[in-house]
């Protein structure tokens, strides 16, 4: 018997003139697992909301069709009453957390549903141990990384132990080893998983079946070995593009020599060290925590070392790995223009450069989170920098947006020097000249 | 300590420095209070040392120019339309002592529980109204969310060129941060539906057994609270 099935399903949000979802139809057998492809807007995350029954309970609007989960028509049975059933890692785990300790966070879900209280405990410490998160069980959570809090978050839906576990771009702030982990994990379960994602390499070689969803439709429902002959080409598994080590020729643009940092206590970087040269493309790699983002910042001058010095020449601009923080003012336009002394025309062409032209006059909160990746990457584009540094940048873009984002990258790469700081090593291999890989804490000279 | 006794004692401190008529009781409490505080991060702390802190000062500034109490003339000021002569006299700097140290002592008793205490611990003792508990505790992380949120916008800013000075530059980043925090719980809303929040049915994880010093500590607070009221 299916874990969950949906017929027909047409839904349209509150307010929008298209649906999100049309005549969606597909089976989820017990076990099964299942990678949700397709680009940003599509509606994959409206297709996961349905099976957990916050659309429409949530979300509100028009649904026509049937959704049934684990024996429950999801017409008559609310969300928190499927919860237990199935389970929801959503995108951005700052949005999902509750309590203030890891543990807590963790039992939050178990006592909702009922759970008897002598099992608990047992049932959050298995679950933090299976996520790798074990360490942090008496963790505040405000202290936790993006990518700790990520594995908590993923603790908090396997304590559940769901039949239906729905994963929304689970690993979007993890480095690819710690991705890896997770999806083995999901993998492991026993249960069906519908995994979305936006580095498709990583779920294609871990599912038994694929649905690829294009303008709300359900284009391909095949098993993987028949998706990978249909599946768009960027869609496709590849092997990330060797990058070398040695530094190009051209004009020291920003020098960060020998800087050491700690947050608090906490040492990040010791003796790290930096060159980026107009006209290179520089991707800066490592694992979660080892310091990539402190080391971007201190060479953007966000950060100021303990020790060590850095020299820039020219303008330089900082792109934040979160989109959310470029939503100052309620028009894309203005947003566009605040590094450019509100140059209207310059931030339209920067708008247009990343396809938002006719974008102008909307308010930056009400575009989809693609579209704000995009109007982020236009705020900071927008000044023509001579040092550009974007941190995750492709966080949440879909793959023809990160080829369209690593051309370019590599098109205005001679006018600059370019530092990206990514996980996502198939970009990297795509849009870097070379590549600096931070792989502990100690003395990075590159 | 339980995090149930530790708000009760804080609870209690604050009802004393409130039913206290002698300002050195008050003081005492408060500098204890203070103390307190002070164990929490410095990252975090300042902000509501800060808020308590200047919100004390400014009634032991303001309130003697417009209250008109006493004799003992120590100031002679300007007349000022409405409100009158400026004059500052002992007794109104005295009354404004203790309304300051009383103000003080009640927001770093608020600040010690926002700081300090295990506010989730508090939630999973509380037996009744825990919806209320939960909200109290959410809002109470709404600072330092709000602390982080407006850091970033900061960054990001700097990070395109643009410099935010002043309080005019930071107050037009109130807006935005506002929006964020709708978005947020929004976001938050759907996710503890998700998880099963408001079903019938809940059950609760197991707390750790009272010590000796909690009991200690929450007869203490009942102790403070009858012998203020008794003298």
């Amino acid at each position: 018997m299916a874990v969950a099935e949906v017929s027909g399903l047409t839904f349209r949000y509150p307010g929008a003139t298209a649906s999100a979802l049309t005549d969606v139809s597909l089976r989820v057998e017990p076990g099964e697992v299942v990678a949700v492809l397709g680009p940003s807007g599509s509606g994959k995350s409206t297709l996961l909301r349905a099976l957990a029954g916050l659309v429409p309970h949530f979300h509100g609007g028009r649904f026509e069709g049937r959704v049934v989960v684990a024996d429950k028509d999801t017409r008559s049975f609310r969300p928190a009453d499927l919860a237990g059933d199935v389970a929801t890692l959503f995108q951005d785990p700052e949005d999902q957390v509750v309590f203030g300790r890891v543990e807590n966070e963790v039992a939050f879900g178990l006592e909702n549903v009922g759970t008897p209280p002598g099992e608990i405990w047992p049932r959050v410490h298995a679950a933090l141990a299976e996520a790798g998160a074990e360490r942090l069980a008496e963790r505040r959570t405000e202290t936790l990384s993006a990518g700790e809090l990520q594995r908590v978050c993923l603790a908090s839906v396997l304590a559940l132990e769901p039949a239906l576990l729905l994963l929304d771009e689970p690993t979007s702030q993890l480095d690819p080893k710690g991705a890896e982990q997770i999806l083995d994990l999901a993998r492991e379960l026993g249960a069906a998983v519908l995994v979305s994602e936006q580095r498709p390499s990583l779920p294609l070689e871990r599912c038994d079946r694929v649905l690829f969803v294009s303008d709300g439709r359900i284009a391909i429902d095949a098993t993987r070995d028949e998706a990978l002959d249909r599946l768009p080409a960027e869609y496709l598994p590849r092997d990330p593009r060797r990058l070398p080590v040695a530094s190009g020729e051209g004009d020291v643009l920003c020098r960060v020599d020998d800087v050491t940092f700690a947050y608090g206590s906490q040492p990040v970087l010791e003796r790290a060290s930096l060159t980026l040269r107009r006209g290179e493309v520089v991707a800066l790699t490592g694992p979660n925590g080892v310091g990539k983002t402190t080391l971007a910042k201190i060479a953007a001058g966000l950060l100021e070392p303990m020790s060590g010095s850095v020299e820039k020449q020219g303008r330089c601009c900082y792109l934040s790995q979160d989109p959310g923080r470029y939503l100052v003012k309620e028009r894309a336009e203005d947003e566009a223009a605040l590094a450019v002394h509100g140059d209207r025309d310059r931030a339209r062409r920067a708008l247009a450069e990343v396809g938002l032209a006719g974008f102008e006059d909307r308010h930056p909160r009400d575009i989809s989170s693609g579209e704000r990746e995009r109007l982020a990457l236009a705020s900071v584009l927008v000044a023509d920098p001579d040092v550009l540094i974007l941190d995750e940048p492709t966080r949440g873009v879909d793959p023809p947006r990160k080829a369209e984002l690593a051309a370019r990258l590599r098109r205005s790469a001679n006018r600059r020097a370019t530092l990206v700081v990514t996980h996502d090593l198939v970009f990297a291999g795509d849009v870097a000249d070379r590549e600096i890989a931070l792989e502990t804490r100690e003395r990075v000279h590159a | 300590m339980s995090p149930v006794p530790a708000a009760a004692v804080l609870a209690a401190l604050a009802a004393v420095a409130l039913i206290a008529n002698r300002a050195w009781v008050v003081a005492l409490i408060a500098g204890a209070l203070l103390a307190l505080c002070l164990k929490a991060p410095r990252g975090r702390r300042w902000l509501y040392l800060i808020g308590t802190l200047g919100s004390a000062l400014s009634v032991f500034l303001l309130s003697p120019l417009v209250s008109h109490t006493g004799t003992h003339v120590i100031w002679e000021g300007p007349k000022i339309p409405v409100v009158g002569y400026l004059d500052v006299t002992s007794e109104e700097v005295a009354a404004a002592a203790i309304q300051a140290l009383r103000l003080a002592a009640v927001g770093l008793a608020f600040a010690a529980y926002a700081l300090l205490l295990d506010l989730d611990r508090l939630l999973q003792a509380a037996s009744f109204a825990r919806r209320s508990v939960l909200a109290a505790g959410l809002a109470t992380r709404l600072v330092p969310t709000l602390e982080r949120d407006a850091a970033g916008f900061v960054e990001a800013l700097r990070g395109r060129g643009v410099r935010v000075e002043g309080a005019r530059g930071r107050a037009r980043l109130l807006s935005p941060l506002l929006a964020g925090s709708l978005e947020r719980a929004l976001n938050l809303a759907e996710a503890m539906e998700a998880r099963g929040f408001g079903r019938a049915g809940r059950t609760r994880a197991p707390s750790p057994p009272w010590t000796r010093l909690d009991r200690i500590a929450l007869a203490a607070a009942a102790v403070l609270v009858v012998g203020a009221i008794w003298l």
